[in-house]
């Protein structure tokens, strides 16, 4: 499983609309360039709205990957 | 015919799910990540429903039945109701399919807004709409016309002029938006213009068997709620107001379940559920005293051009935008 190297893990499991979205903004800003990202999250709307978003804040989405059913691993390398 | 509020409701909020429509997500983006997806939805299904309801009307297959105005509860209420979608971690449909998806915070914060609102509407709070209403507008429409004879103010009205005058340039200016500017892209199930047109073709067969059942309007959330609520109080039937949303919370589990998307979600910050609670109770009183909630107002009022809806809907969004600055935009 370890395809990227996670410099942080942001689990926001369960949280209401719209923390994940913000959490994942809050810690991109905190973050340097080239380090990655590691999104768990388990909100559909999120998991499909936060990769747009990130791309419209100049970063780049590696990957979003379905860990389990309604489960997803969003990868996010800063620029 | 109260069967056919099951049969609305049920579609309804397999769509409300699936499509990920919430109007606390579509007013709330707008501002804090500048994305207009969610919103260009419901801005399309208004124009689409606009059209719906004045054909259906004209062809007397339903009154338009626009609420009362009020001066002060209508602008009060909206304000409350639009902070509370942000406390509450969804609108009033926004809550009410979560709630079939297993979001545990979603069924803290309807029942929190269902017992405000029967409290606001029936009960211990209802000295407000009472002492409030006396700043009611109404208007008394001729038997011929589109509206019931005596209903809401709406743009038709205040102007005294033909209602499909305003109604054809509303949604001409909503689907200039819709089309003419530029939407946010997101890797979504639905396709956003096809949910948009299933909502309003959806919303506008609703109001329809909804009229045939004796009940003058289409979707609610909060009405429907107090009165299921009132149903599971006092021992009273099922009417179409309170299977159409009961309805909403089956179809959205079942779309959930079917898709795999069901799963009991807890955030991790117990304090959540006070926000929550909170929210549903601002939600609750706000859309008991201003007449209506996001789907009474926004969704099914705008179309008919309803003075009060048009108000409602600036004030939700201000009040959305109020807390969504105060909880997650001062970093």
């Amino acid at each position: 499983m370890a395809k990227y190297e996670v410099t942080k893990t942001l689990d926001v499991m369960g949280e209401v609309c719209p923390v994940p979205d913000v959490e994942t903004k809050r810690a991109l800003k905190k973050m340097k360039p080239g380090e990655i990202l590691e999104v768990l999250i388990d909100y559909a709307m999120s998991a499909e709205r936060i990769p747009e978003t990130v791309k419209n804040m100049g970063h780049e989405v590696l990957e979003v990957v379905e860990s389990a059913p309604s489960e997803w691993k969003i990868y996010i390398k800063v620029k | 015919m109260a069967w056919t509020g099951l049969l609305m409701g049920l579609i309804f909020g397999a769509l409300l799910q699936q499509g990920r429509v919430c109007f606390n997500s579509a007013f709330r983006d707008l501002r804090l990540t500048k994305d207009n997806y969610t919103f260009k939805i419901v801005v399309l299904s208004v124009a689409l429903s606009t059209i719906i309801f004045h054909f259906s009307a004209q062809l007397g297959w339903i009154k338009m039945n626009p609420a009362a105005f009020n001066w002060v509860s209508t602008i009060l209420g909206a304000f409350i109701f639009g902070m509370g979608m942000v406390l509450a971690g969804g609108c009033a449909s926004g809550i009410t399919y979560r709630v079939g998806e297993g979001m545990t915070t979603a069924w803290f914060a309807v029942f929190s807004f269902g017992l405000t609102a029967y409290a606001t509407k029936k009960g211990a709070l209802n000295w407000v709409i009472k002492g409030l209403s006396k700043f009611d507008v109404r208007t008394t429409y001729a038997a011929d016309s589109l509206y019931a004879p005596k209903t809401g103010v709406t743009v038709s009205s205040v102007l005294n002029i033909n209602p499909w005058i305003p109604a054809l340039i509303f949604a001409a200016l909503c689907l200039w938006y819709v089309f003419g500017t530029k939407t946010t892209q997101r890797k979504t199930k639905i396709n956003w213009i096809l949910l948009g047109i299933l909502l309003a073709v959806v919303s506008g067969v609703a109001y329809i068997l909804s009229y045939k059942a004796g009940r003058n309007y289409g979707f609610g959330i909060t009405g429907p709620w107090v009165d299921l609520f009132s149903s599971f109080l006092n021992a009273q039937k099922l009417n179409w107001s309170s299977l159409s949303v009961l309805g909403m919370v089956i179809g959205s589990a079942i779309a959930a379940i079917a898709s795999k998307e069901f799963k009991l979600r807890m955030p991790k910050n117990p304090m959540t559920y006070v926000q929550v609670l909170l929210g549903g109770f601002m939600m609750g009183f706000g859309a008991s005293i201003d007449y209506g909630c996001n789907i009474g107002h926004f969704f099914v009022g705008l179309p008919m051009l309803a003075i009060s809806s048009i108000i409602a809907s600036v004030f939700f969004i201000l009040g959305n935008w109020t807390m969504t600055y105060f909880l997650y935009q001062r970093d």
